[in-house]
C-alpha cells in the first residue's frame, strides 16, 4: 500500500478525475473531501464490506429451505 | 440452447435471454450473466442462477410486496448502465438470504434495479438508508 503524509488542506490526485483533500482532523477523526465524477461509486469501507459479505452469504442456500419458505409464505397470504 | 451443471442439477438456458449485470454484483464483479429460473412453487420468491459460476445462485423477491413504501430511483449513471430511456420501467428487487433455520432476510441496503426492456440489472448500495442488509420480513 502506498502511504503518504498530508497536512490539512493538502490533497492527493488519483488518475485524471479523482481528488482527495484532507479537510479537518479532530478527536481522532479525519474528515476527507472527495471530488470525483458522479458515476464513480464511493462507499465507506465497512458498508461496502457488509454488502459483499451479505452477497456471499446469500449465494449459498438449499432448495429444500426455499421450497419450505415459499410454502409458508403462500399459506400466510391465504390466511389474510 | 446451452446447458450448465449447477449444484441444483443440469440447467438448460437460452444465451440470448439472460439477465445481464454489466458490473456484476457488489464484491462479485465477474458474475455478469444469470438465468432467471421459473418458479416451481407459488409465492413471491424466485431465483437466478449464475452462468459464470455454476455454484452461485441468488434468491430474489420484489421487496415492495412486503415494504410498501420502499422505493428507489436510478441515478443518471445507473440509467446509462441499464441502457434505458426516459419512461422505461425500472423494478426494484432484493437479494434474499435463506438460512437453514428459514428465517429469511432481505438486503434492503443494496437493492437490485432491473430494467425489463434491456434485461439489464445493477446492484446499488444505499449508503444513507435506514434499511438494513438483513431486514426481517414484517410480522
Amino acid at each position: 500500500m502506498l502511504v503518504l503524509t498530508r497536512k490539512i488542506g493538502e490533497g492527493i490526485v488519483i488518475g485524471d478525475d479523482v481528488t482527495i483533500t484532507i479537510v479537518e482532523m479532530k478527536g481522532g477523526n479525519v474528515r476527507i473531501g472527495i471530488d470525483a465524477p458522479r458515476a464513480k461509486k464511493i462507499y465507506r469501507q465497512e458498508i461496502f464490506d457488509r454488502i459483499v459479505k451479505e452477497n456471499r452469504d446469500a449465494s449459498q442456500w438449499d432448495m429444500i429451505d426455499l421450497d419450505k419458505i415459499s410454502d409458508s409464505l403462500t399459506v400466510d397470504k391465504k390466511k389474510k | 440452447m446451452k446447458k450448465i451443471n449447477t449444484r441444483f442439477g443440469e440447467v438448460e438456458y437460452d444465451p440470448d435471454n439472460l439477465l445481464h449485470f454489466p458490473a456484476g454484483l457488489v464484491g462479485l464483479p465477474s458474475l455478469r450473466d444469470f438465468i432467471v429460473m421459473p418458479n416451481k412453487k407459488k409465492g413471491p420468491l424466485f431465483w437466478i442462477q449464475s452462468v459464470d459460476n455454476p455454484d452461485i445462485a441468488f434468491v430474489l423477491t420484489d421487496p415492495t410486496n412486503f415494504f410498501l413504501d420502499y422505493q428507489l430511483s436510478p441515478e443518471e449513471s445507473e440509467r446509462e448502465i441499464l441502457q434505458i430511456k426516459d419512461g422505461d420501467d425500472v423494478f426494484i428487487l432484493s437479494v434474499v438470504t435463506v438460512p437453514q433455520d428459514q428465517t429469511i432476510t432481505l438486503n434492503l441496503a443494496a437493492p437490485i434495479l432491473f430494467a425489463p426492456t434491456t434485461n439489464r440489472a445493477i446492484q446499488v448500495i444505499m449508503e444513507n438508508s435506514p434499511y438494513s442488509s438483513k431486514t426481517l420480513l414484517p410480522e
